[in-house]
């Protein structure tokens, strides 16, 4: 790439000179990270649509030429790129090929509202036809019915963005709508598809790619598990939405259906070698699943530029994450002898500090270097504590929540826990029977907390989801954050004083059970959070009934006594009882006064001598 | 505060074991199950506030309650169990000797139907050793049957007022039977009831045989003493297998779902308690 003078913005017609394919910036990290391990130096790669500059940055090394429809997305990327072509897809010249066409916001942001319009398998033969043999092409595709649709307080087919002028849906069978049918689409236009990834939380932000077949495969993953909550949660932060998206994502995860439910899908495909006996097009080389593509190209026919870090094909990574809550680098998972482990790619993610979970609080700084090493295996703790609270398994919280607190205990350093173990919550932290990890997230406390600090944070943290994301749990309703808290630390058998959970928690953001649960404004959740209300009006209500009637019956006990005691008062025997006791009484009275008198009397006679 | 969870001291127990002292115990922000019972663990009859926490002995309980429309339902455990954690037995106990028997009792507006003669023979007939008999208070005051009992060659006992109204409980209820159960052997009764699974929780070896003694008036709502024995055959009859009767008197009891002191004081209403308790 050439970046000393500015590049070429050609204008072959079918450009749009107003219109702007505006992408968030936070999204486009782990695309970003999937075509730079896919592109070797120096290939010719075409990014058709628009792309984010973390992608640009990512590609760097390699020769870019940019299709945009819309200009003012054009004087953006001039100079950052070789070529950029302002037009729609009849704009892109006949015969020139690339070795990688990476079509990131999908097909329909090729196409240009001028012109002749070409259609799904319109605009994928003429990206296919500018892929050379052997060359891949990276394809994004949204998921009709994806876990974004599920939510949306709007419907689909009302249409009425700018972008909009005809809505494209499930109903037009000719575009593909699940991943078997683009995977058909491709094999008819020549391409051999091979890796897939799931794209999540949106459709038009992409923080997690996680792998289509490690999807399938790993159900109870706790590391896929939490990079989905993490990321519908943060990616539907402060929208309205019908139900909660990150249960609905996590749900689908352990149904084995991830994949069919993520809001869009990157598919990798190549285009068959027509005269190179390129040893990765041979498709018994591949798992029947993945196909052709799963491996980034070998480039054997240009040795002199090795992709940059790779050292040869290897399979591509299990999942690319961006966490906008931590910042950071977008973190890969890469398969490894071992298992899983993280790699951190060189991709910057844009933090929104307001969402950051120590932002502000002094308490914690991102470690730079972090994570690193392998992923740990196991399933994630929160939802094997959901999972209990549901079915009010109070000896597998017990067996959990003890050995969460003892595995604390053998972390910890005269009483104290420091790094990543010390801000660790029930959302990252995986078990695998009695092995406890830590998910990293990059996050490590400024200084040591005892042991009960970080139990009762850890489990103040998950009463506050517990409580106002309105789950059904064994406990009364009468519990209040801190005091579910506390009961949750007896059940981790910590005998926790309500004032260690308040001092522990006085960083949190105080909830209480009645509220709906931060983060995406869910119908079903501000319903719930209605109904807990209700519920709470209609016992408080009968409480008071109650106790009136209560206090009515023993104002009537006490009306009762207080006559008896009259009675009493003035009959005969209380009379002369009282007459006898008078003069004790005063008796009495006279001697203590006496007895005052005679102190002070000594006490004034020792002062004088003195 | 309902003034069942007066009964048989079991609110100044929770009270102890909270560590709020041995005085009048604070208002619980529920109700105490106050004996094992078959039902939603709340005695029939005694009105109820909607919603107000029930906190029960046993899951299998917590279950049942929820299913016949109880909601905020939650497993606290037995206040015995609670009494068992604070005065767990000693490293070397006295020798334990002969039966601590509990004819079944009905309550004061109750009246039992049947032959304390027949029962007495066939206590006789079947205990090997001393047998030491417990009579609820009011069959105690009762001379005639007490008499009974006592020309049996028995040794009757009561272990107090359980209370009414907030009068006259006795806050030591429990302690009493924890240690008269603790000098017996065997532990035995007419009916399955809370006795024997605080017997068999006490290191008893239980006993439920002879004439159940159906009361005159018995609610008859959640299968009476039928079910009872329709559920839990193998803890009826005059030897039972201990391993089996210590496995249900654990769960029946609640032992697990015992909290500690802290975790007691949320789920009763006492994290900030009303009045001074000492």
């Amino acid at each position: 790439m050439t970046t000393e003078t500015a590049s070429a913005v050609t204008l072959p017609g079918g450009e749009m000179l107003a219109w702007s394919d505006r992408t968030d910036p936070a999204g486009d990290g782990p695309l970003a990270a999937l075509a730079a391990r896919l592109v070797p130096a120096g290939a010719r790669v075409l990014l058709a649509g628009p792309h984010g500059p973390a992608l640009l940055d990512a590609l760097a090394h390699a020769r870019l030429t940019c299709l945009l429809r819309g200009y003012p997305d054009a004087a953006v990327v001039a100079g950052r790129v070789d070529r950029v072509l302002v037009a729609g897809p009849h704009g892109l010249p006949a015969g020139e090929e690339y070795d990688v066409v990476i079509a990131g916001a999908g097909l329909d942001a090729v196409e240009s509202v001028e012109g002749e319009r070409l259609g799904w398998d319109g605009l994928l033969a003429r990206l296919v036809a500018a892929v050379r043999p052997g060359g891949d092409l990276l394809l994004r595709l949204d998921n009709p019915i994806g876990l974004h649709r599920l939510v949306a307080a709007g419907s689909w087919y009302a249409g009425r963005d700018d972008a909009e002028w005809t809505v494209g849906g499930v109903l037009d069978s000719a575009r593909p709508a699940n991943l078997e049918q683009v995977r058909e689409r491709l094999a008819s236009a020549g391409m051999r598809a091979g890796s897939c990834y799931a794209g999540y939380p949106r459709t038009d932000l992409t923080t997690a790619l996680l792998a289509v077949d490690e999807l399938a495969r790993h159900t109870t993953s706790g590391l896929f598990d939490a990079v989905l909550h993490a990321a519908c949660t943060d990616g539907y932060a402060g929208r309205f939405v019908l139900a909660d998206p990150a249960r609905l994502a996590v749900d689908a995860l352990h149904a084995g259906r991830a994949a069919d439910l993520a809001p869009s899908w990157l598919v990798l495909a190549r285009r068959p070698a027509a005269d190179l006996t390129d040893p990765d097009d041979d498709p018994d080389d591949e798992p029947d699943d993945t196909g052709d593509a799963a491996r980034p190209l070998p480039r054997v026919d240009r040795p002199e530029n090795p992709a940059p870090g790779l050292g040869g094909p290897a399979p591509l990574p299990v999942a690319f994450v961006a966490d906008p809550a931590a910042g950071g680098t977008v973190v890969e998972v890469l398969h490894g002898p071992q298992g899983w482990h993280w790699h951190r790619t060189g991709i910057a993610v844009p933090s929104s500090s307001a969402d950051a979970p120590y932002a502000g609080r002094a308490l914690a700084h991102l470690d730079p270097a972090a994570p690193d090493g392998p992923v740990p295996d196991g399933r994630l703790l929160r939802s094997l504590l959901l999972d209990g609270c549901l079915r009010r398994d109070t000896a597998l919280l017990r067996r959990l929540l003890r050995g969460y607190a003892d595995w604390l205990d053998g972390q910890a350093e005269q009483g104290r826990l420091t790094g990543a173990v010390a801000l660790a919550g029930v959302d990252s932290l995986v078990v695998d029977g009695d092995r406890w990890g830590v998910l990293d997230r990059g996050w490590r406390a400024d200084a040591p907390s005892p042991v009960d600090v970080v139990l009762a944070r850890a489990l103040g943290r998950f009463a506050t989801e517990l409580l106002t994301g309105g789950y059904a749990h064994p406990w009364t309703s009468t519990l209040d954050v801190p005091g579910l808290t506390v009961v949750l630390a007896g059940v981790a058998g910590r005998d926790l004083d309500r004032a260690v959970v308040e001092a522990a928690m006085q960083t949190e953001t105080a909830a209480t059970p009645t509220d709906p649960p931060p983060g995406p404004r869910s119908y079903q959740q501000l319903r719930e959070a209605w109904l807990r209300q209700r519920e709470e009006n209609t016992r408080l209500t009968a409480l008071l009934r109650w106790t009136e009637n209560l206090l009515t019956s023993r104002e009537r006990a006490l009306r009762r006594a207080e006559a008896k005691i009259n009675l009493l008062s003035g009959s005969l025997s209380y009379k002369v009882g009282r007459l006898a006791i008078t003069p004790a009484r005063m008796a009495k009275r006279g001697a203590r006064a006496a007895k005052r008198r005679a102190r002070a009397a000594i006490a004034s006679k020792q002062g004088g001598q003195k | 505060m309902h003034h069942a969870n007066h009964f048989y001291g079991h609110a100044h127990v929770l009270a102890r074991y909270a560590g709020l002292g041995d005085g009048h115990p604070p208002r619980i922000n529920g109700y105490v199950q106050h004996g094992w019972n078959i039902g939603d663990g709340l005695a029939p009859g005694h009105p109820y506030a909607e919603r107000t926490p029930s906190l029960l002995w046993s899951e299998q309980t917590r279950r049942r309650a929820w299913s016949v429309g109880r909601r905020n339902v939650t497993v606290i455990g037995a206040p015995f169990v609670y009494l068992l954690a604070m005065q767990p037995e000693e490293k070397s106990p006295p020798d334990r000797e002969g039966t601590i028997w509990y004819p079944f009792h009905g309550w004061e507006g109750q009246h039992v139907k049947g032959d304390h003669k027949e029962l007495i023979a066939r206590i006789r007939d079947t205990e090997p050793g001393p047998v030491t008999v417990c009579l609820y208070w009011h069959e105690h005051r009762m001379r005639r049957v007490r008499r009974l009992y006592e020309n049996a060659g028995f040794r009757v006992i009561c272990h107090g007022y359980r209370g009414h109204w907030w009068k006259d409980t006795d806050p030591q209820f429990l302690d009493h039977q924890l240690a008269e159960l603790r000098r017996h052997r065997r532990v035995a009764s007419n009916r399955l009831t809370s006795a024997i699974f605080y017997g068999v929780a006490a290191g008893c070896e239980p006993a439920v045989y002879g004439d159940p003694m159906v009361l005159a008036d018995e609610d008859p709502t959640f299968g009476g003493t039928a079910r009872i024995r329709r559920q839990w055959p193998q803890l009826h009859g005059e030897q039972v297998h201990l391993p089996t009767a210590v496995a249900i008197a654990h769960a029946e009891l609640g032992t697990d779902h015992r909290h500690p002191p802290a975790a007691l004081r949320e789920l009763l209403g006492w994290a900030y308690p009303q009045e001074e308790t000492t």
